[in-house]
């Protein structure tokens, strides 16, 4: 009997210590890519807990204005890149316009144009957009313009000074971003403008505000206001709308706009023509972090402060509160996010736009006066490669890579998805409903699961009536004296033994 | 005997009038019984969480602890029956301690005889048919509320209103309970603190 306690307890240790062996080990299960990256890449899972994947995207060296050849950058605003690759870096406190090629040699320094005859500079330029027809558009924010040139750097117009019966008197514009579209019209991000995006025509006439994003109050604070007095009010924080911070024009011509929001809600729009947000919002908010320390270093909801549109509905923002930068597909499921804030090579201290080449990713930092280049490992570009093909309705081809991107990281919910949905296509109902329990998707496994049933049903039709019937029958029986002619028996019985 | 009382339990769901009435005044319930229906209660509820079907389960299974979603429900019941108890003794309620927690426990046996059949189903259940899980899950918990409300009534001795009252009270002494608990335990780990501060200076000084 001792021994049997004593072997009992025995076992109950061995595995209470296997179980917290298990627990300690899933601490420290981390993916390692076989690269040093300063910084860790993760995303989310179905239940908002931090997936640690491999990376994504690797620093690719990082380029200064000494090493462009042009004199070291001060606090540089603006970063934008054209067709071709051409990158157009707007050095704000040096007041120039730096164009560089997509190998980030420099081309050259733009720092005056001709004005009438007269030669005119910059002054603190904040923004800078070349324009699909070679125009190149600067937010010239310390003259209150926006500066149009040509590619040969001859000036097509300024816009100035906007008149408009919703401005109000005495209005100074002084433009912080410029973006414009495929019919030429521009929008510009201004100082201390809430209403929205500023829209101007082709010929620089104020056209409207687009995007206006509403206050909301909750209850909670409608509240505090009712129970507090006139001075009080008058001591609290506005309630005023956020303010635009980065714009990127779409192929469709839609712009996609961020912008800065305490709660972490939403921080990236995407505006139709007529100026309603559009964005497809999947399971988890846009607005980078999902959780958040709420006092300290690298505290708050992230502060989206650019955004670019990388193709196939991709898109990616970037947080400057911790430096990362989120990449988002059309339907707005996380895909990964890496990158931090520090010193190394990199990592950033201030981050204030980013742009591509191709698949490589450029960040400018205002502080470090640099721009960070990044480029794909594997297993980002087989990301991007996938969703790519999901997005062009080529699911059967996507499904190569998705099978691939899971022998990186197997926890990576949207390529069980895309699995399943090949498998759902095909007919493979019971396979598929593995795959989206796996990839957490409740509403393509609903679907796989039905047919599924309807199988099972099918095929056992005659089975089940059968066994309906039987049932039916014996029911009838039992009801009909078969019970009294049981028990009778059972009586019988057990006077014989008796 | 227990086979009996067990009986007695089921038709005191559908007669909880009568049921409750004899349970107060002609000892037909058991205690033993309805710390068992606790049990059961814990372990659906827990049951619930861990194998319902995916399309209605929205659980992270990292979170999912048995032990404590069996223990919480115990410690929830606990509570309530102390808390109501605490206040119906002092509001002239004829309700011993006894009848408190065999009302509270009979009452649950309704959870557990819809959370099985429901858990089961809704292994069964497509994204357009979760509606019944639901409902009849909503079904258990309408009629738990209704027992509890009705055994409180009758084992007290009240009218609707004043049960009503008490169990607006019972959740204010609850929260009293759980605040005083927290105290308790708080001061009781600084004494402790202090005494074992007391011991290292001794042992590491003297």
């Amino acid at each position: 009997m001792n021994k049997k306690i004593t072997a009992i307890i025995k076992g109950a240790s061995v595995i209470a210590c296997a179980l917290v062996l298990c627990v300690t080990d899933l601490g420290s299960l981390r993916v390692q890519a076989g690269q040093n990256v300063p910084y860790e890449t993760y995303t989310y899972d179905y239940y908002e807990d931090i997936k640690y994947t491999p990376a994504a995207y690797v620093p690719d060296g990082a380029v200064t204005g000494n090493q462009m050849g042009c004199g070291s950058f001060l606090s540089p605003q603006d970063l934008n890149t054209d067709k071709e690759g051409n990158v157009y870096i707007a050095d704000t406190g040096n007041n120039r316009i730096v164009v560089a090629d997509p190998s980030l040699k420099l081309v050259r320094v733009i720092d005056s144009f001709q004005n009438q005859g007269v030669e005119d500079h910059f002054s603190s330029p904040n923004g800078v957009y070349s324009s699909s027809n070679g125009n190149l558009y600067i937010a010239d924010t310390g003259n209150f313009r926006v500066v149009e040139l040509d590619a040969r750097d001859n000036l097509v117009q300024i816009i100035q000074n906007p008149k408009s019966d919703v401005l109000e008197e005495g209005y100074v514009f002084s433009p912080l971003k410029v973006a414009v579209d495929y019919a030429d019209r521009i929008y510009v991000i201004a100082q201390n403008q809430f209403e929205g995006i500023m829209a101007f025509d082709e010929v620089g006439q104020f056209i409207g505000f687009t995007g206006t994003i509403n206050v909301q109050i909750t209850p909670w604070e409608i509240f505090w206001r009712r129970f507090s007095t006139r001075e009080q009010r008058a001591r609290q924080q506005l309630f005023i709308p956020t303010e635009f911070t980065g714009m990127e024009i779409d192929d469709d011509g839609f712009v996609y706009a961020t912008n800065v929001d305490a709660e972490g809600e939403q921080s990236v729009r995407r505006l139709n023509p007529s100026g309603e947000d559009v964005i497809q919002q999947g399971l988890v908010p846009l607005s980078g972090d999902l959780t958040w320390r709420l006092t300290g270093t690298y505290s708050g909801a992230s502060r989206i402060v650019d955004v670019v549109v990388r193709g196939k509905g991709i898109y990616s923002i970037l947080d400057s509160a911790r430096g990362r930068i989120f990449t988002y597909d059309h339907e707005g499921n996380l895909l990964y996010i890496f990158g931090g804030l520090g010193s190394q090579e990199g990592t950033f201290t201030t981050p204030t736009a980013i742009d591509t080449i191709g698949e490589e990713i450029l960040v400018l930092d205002a502080n470090k006066n640099l721009v960070d280049k990044f480029k794909p490992t594997n297993y980002g570009s087989l990301i991007n490669q996938a969703v790519g093909l999901r997005y062009d309705g080529d699911e059967t081809q996507a499904v190569e890579c998705w099978q691939e991107v899971l022998k990186l990281d197997s926890n990576f919910e949207l390529a069980y998805v895309g699995i399943g949905k090949s498998l759902l296509a095909a007919g493979q109902n019971r396979e598929a409903m593995d795959c989206f329990k796996i990839g957490n998707n409740k509403q393509y496994y609903s679907i796989a699961y039905k047919r599924y049933r309807n199988e099972i049903l099918k095929d056992n039709l005659s089975f089940i009536l059968t066994a309906v019937i039987v049932i039916v029958v014996l029911i009838l029986v039992w009801k009909k004296g078969g019970k009294k002619l049981i028990l009778e028996k059972i009586r019988e019985r057990r006077m014989n033994h008796v | 005997m227990f086979k009996e009382k067990i009986k007695y339990a089921f038709y005191t769901i559908a007669h909880p009038m009568d049921g409750f009435y004899e349970i107060r005044h002609r000892g037909r319930g058991s205690v033993p019984l309805a710390l068992v229906f606790v049990l059961l209660f814990g372990v659906c509820f827990s049951a619930n969480r861990q194998y319902a079907g995916f399309v209605v389960n929205f659980v992270n299974p990292m979170s999912i602890n048995s032990f404590a979603e069996i223990l919480s429900v115990a410690v929830l019941f606990l509570l309530f029956c102390v808390g109501n108890w605490s206040i119906t003794c002092l509001m002239n309620g004829e309700g011993r301690l006894k009848d408190i927690v065999t009302v509270t426990g009979y009452a649950m046996l309704p959870m557990i005889l819809t959370f099985i059949p429901s858990i089961i189903f809704s292994r069964f259940v497509v994204a357009d048919e979760e509606a019944f899980y639901y409902i009849l899950m909503g079904l258990g918990i309408v009629w738990f509320v209704l027992l509890v409300l009705v055994g409180i009534m009758t084992v007290h001795n009240y009218t609707l209103g004043k049960t009503l009252l008490t169990m607006f009270l019972t959740f204010v002494a609850m929260l009293i309970i759980i605040f005083l608990a927290m105290l308790l335990y708080s001061l009781i780990s600084q004494v402790v603190s202090f005494f074992v501060s007391i011991y290292n200076e001794l042992m590491l000084r003297v």
